[in-house]
């Protein structure tokens, strides 16, 4: 905003004040045209024409050594009381006539010197009262015209050169951004490939080796074994698994961090997957003693637009999770009913009938997870139980993986409360219809976040 | 907004928003016509040849307060809708104090209705203003077409939502002066509490706002003109629950 009380020195026209204030006389009529219009005037009449803005400028008729009088033009132009009719140096009659727009003051017309009939002024063009009133509303008219017409054309302009500038700032813009982009996808290609090819030639090649000999040596190749040493030989194997597992993680991790994560998106029925998710996981809950189920409202869903595997890869880590933190006779519950993105508050009335969403939920009834870890649990290798001696174990990955993939697929996760205890993790993913139409405008924080790897940008 | 002491005039700028075609023009010519002669300005369209908006219209209004002391000007703009304007949008949103967002009320412009929502996010953003301190309410113009969504429907989005939300066919003048009067009840609410105007102007407020409403002809209270809102609130908060 501008507090500013004197109108005459204000900046250039911003384009945020465009139509905001009065507009400056001599900024939207030429000089020389005004001129040639006053000068027609005072022809046709036979009254001079002189022509006053606001800021002080006689912008057209010839110079007049009449201070007093000039006083009061430039007086009216300002937008003081001023009587029209005014007396000149001589006792000759002058007529001031305020030039408006919007309603408040942008000039003076002055009128003379002429003298009405009766007055004793020789040489002077005599005229009627009359006709200095109709010349007067003429002016007025004319003047309203010209005002009207080149402030239209004052902003049309204005706006013409400022969306041009526009246009081109945005396309400069986009320009540099899809160069950095490129750039940096060439660079990530690069490191992808050594990557990729280093870590699973270098921790995948020994890894096996080992798996291979101590199956070799479980076998009895190299001789019977006690069994203490087939104790021994067994946990050997089952670390080596759980350590190719982690270093598979791993390579998934890098995938998505590097863009090089590939999803095959189709239509995903989501309550046939967690069917099937708490199928697969039904005998380790049962080992445990948890009671595992899914459930679903009564209508069907509308399908999900999603990597099918892939979104399997996260409900069965989030459920694996689940069944590993909930102690023996407890429950983990997997629900899904349709939502609306819990970003989606603000303009709710038009948002909520085009931005589907299925918002998937699994209950537990473990330990919890704290108010304050709740948004840390999703960085890599973070444990809500950092010491040495916690009760389960894990790599720490797979929250980390299952939200990269979430953002992979333009949902969301968050962590609420199950009562009286326990843990909900609840998935919102965007319906298919949703995400084939919507522009990239409709997710500008997921889409145009630095965190989602260039791919999916 | 624009605060001049000595002449003791506040100019504020609404900006008419929404999808192309969706009646933000045709808000302006009805206010013009509501509106009287002391207090409406000309209408100043900038058009291309098909009636489209090409820049944007402007409507000025002037209030003068009860005793003739302040006088409230707004400054009411559009937007071009077409999609292709979208740098003509985001330079009209400089400077703006409120916004009204004209939907369309056919089912089959839902879709148009969001992503002008989401434009006009966007554009704010990039003028870096942020939607949620933007006054802002919602209007769903063209109730008398049919196939449109239904007042069951609309009432019950706009009570989880949190802007103010009216019905109008701007063709007839219905609903218009609600919309116009709930934004600038709205807009002024905010001014007033970022910059202190009733007290640095040394005047009521709201009284400016209410004489405002029946300068327009308005003869039902304020309270009762805002109560036509279907949901949404004016304290720029949350709904409650």
């Amino acid at each position: 905003m501008s507090d500013d009380g004197d109108r005459a020195s204000a900046p250039e026209l911003s384009i945020s004040e465009i139509g905001m204030g009065p507009p400056r006389l001599e900024k939207i009529v030429g000089p020389a045209a005004l001129a040639d219009t006053a000068a027609s005037v005072a022809d046709l009449f036979g009254v001079e024409v002189r022509v006053f803005s606001a800021s002080g400028m006689m912008l057209a008729g010839d110079p007049l050594d009449a201070p007093a009088l000039i006083g009061a033009a430039l007086a009216m132009a300002r937008g003081a009381p001023v009587p029209p009719d005014q007396r000149g140096p001589a006792n000759e009659r002058f007529r001031l006539l305020p030039i408006e727009y919007d309603g408040r003051a942008v000039g003076t017309v002055l009128l003379g010197p002429y003298a009405l009939p009766g007055d004793v002024a020789a040489g002077m063009r005599v005229v009627q009262a009359k006709s200095v009133d109709a010349l007067c509303r003429h002016l007025s008219r004319v003047l309203d015209l010209v005002m009207w017409s080149g402030h239209k054309a004052l902003l049309t302009s204005t706006m013409h050169l400022a969306t041009m500038r526009e246009s081109y700032r945005e396309l400069q813009e986009k320009n540099e951004k899809l160069n950095q982009a490129y750039a940096r996808l060439q660079e990530l290609d690069r490191l992808k490939s050594n990557f990729i090819a280093t870590v699973s030639h270098e921790l995948r090649t020994p890894l096996t080796s080992i798996m291979g000999y101590s199956e070799m040596l479980a076998e009895g190749i190299a001789g019977p074994l006690t069994d203490e040493q087939a104790d021994f030989i067994a946990t050997i194997r089952t670390k080596s698994d759980q350590l190719l597992g982690l270093i598979v993680s791993l390579l998934d991790m890098s995938k998505l961090e590097s863009g090089t994560f590939f999803v095959k998106p189709a239509s995903v029925v989501v309550v046939d997957l967690l069917s099937d998710v708490v199928a697969t996981l039904t005998p380790t809950a049962a080992k445990k003693g948890v009671r595992l189920s899914v459930e679903g409202p009564a209508d069907p869903l509308p399908t999900v637009h999603a990597d099918e595997d892939r979104l399997r890869q996260v409900f069965l880590n989030l459920t694996e999770n689940a069944v590993k933190f909930t102690p023996p006779g407890g429950r983990v519950t997997l629900s899904a009913a349709e939502g609306i993105d819990p970003r989606d508050h603000e303009g709710l009335a038009l948002l909520a009938p085009v931005h589907r969403a299925v918002e998937i939920r699994i209950a537990d009834t473990g330990v919890g997870i704290p108010r304050a870890e709740r948004d840390r649990v999703f960085a890599p290798f973070y444990q809500v139980d950092q010491s040495s001696t916690r009760e389960q174990g894990g790599t720490g990955l797979g929250l980390a993986i299952v939200k990269r993939l979430i953002d992979a697929h333009h949902g969301s996760i968050r962590i609420e409360d199950n009562d009286p205890r326990g843990t909900v993790f609840v998935v919102t993913l965007p319906c298919a219809a949703d995400v084939e139409s919507m522009p990239p405008a409709g997710s500008d924080d997921l889409l145009n976040s630095d965190a989602l790897p260039p791919i999916f940008q | 907004m624009q605060l001049d002491f000595v002449a003791r005039e506040v100019t504020i700028k609404l900006v008419y928003y929404g999808p192309a075609l969706s009646g933000k023009t045709s808000n302006l010519q009805a206010l013009h016509e509501l509106a009287g002669n002391d207090t409406r300005g000309r209408l100043m369209t900038l058009e291309t040849q098909n009636d489209r908006t090409l820049f944007f219209d402007l409507l000025p209004l002037t209030f003068r307060s009860k005793d003739g002391d302040v006088s409230l000007r707004i400054k009411l703009f559009t937007v071009p809708g077409q999609p292709m304007h979208a740098a003509t949008r985001r330079l009209v949103l400089q400077g703006a104090d409120g916004v009204a967002l004209i939907a369309d009320s056919r089912v089959s412009e839902t879709q148009r209705n969001a992503e002008s929502f989401l434009d006009l996010k966007q554009n704010l953003k990039d003028n870096g203003l942020e939607l949620g301190k933007m006054p802002l309410v919602i209007q769903f113009n063209k109730r008398d077409l049919p196939n449109i969504r239904s007042d069951a429907e609309l009432e019950k989005l706009a009570q989880r939502g949190r802007e103010p939300v009216f019905k109008a066919v701007a063709v007839q003048g219905t609903g218009v002066i609600e919309t116009f009067v709930g934004l600038l009840f709205l807009t002024y609410r905010t001014l007033d509490r970022t910059h202190d105007l009733s007290k640095r102007l040394g005047i009521q407020g709201e009284e400016l706002v209410r004489t405002a409403a029946t300068q327009l002809g308005v003869t039902t209270p304020i309270e009762e003109l805002l109560g036509q809102k279907m949901g949404g609130n004016f304290d720029g908060g949350r709904p409650t629950p």
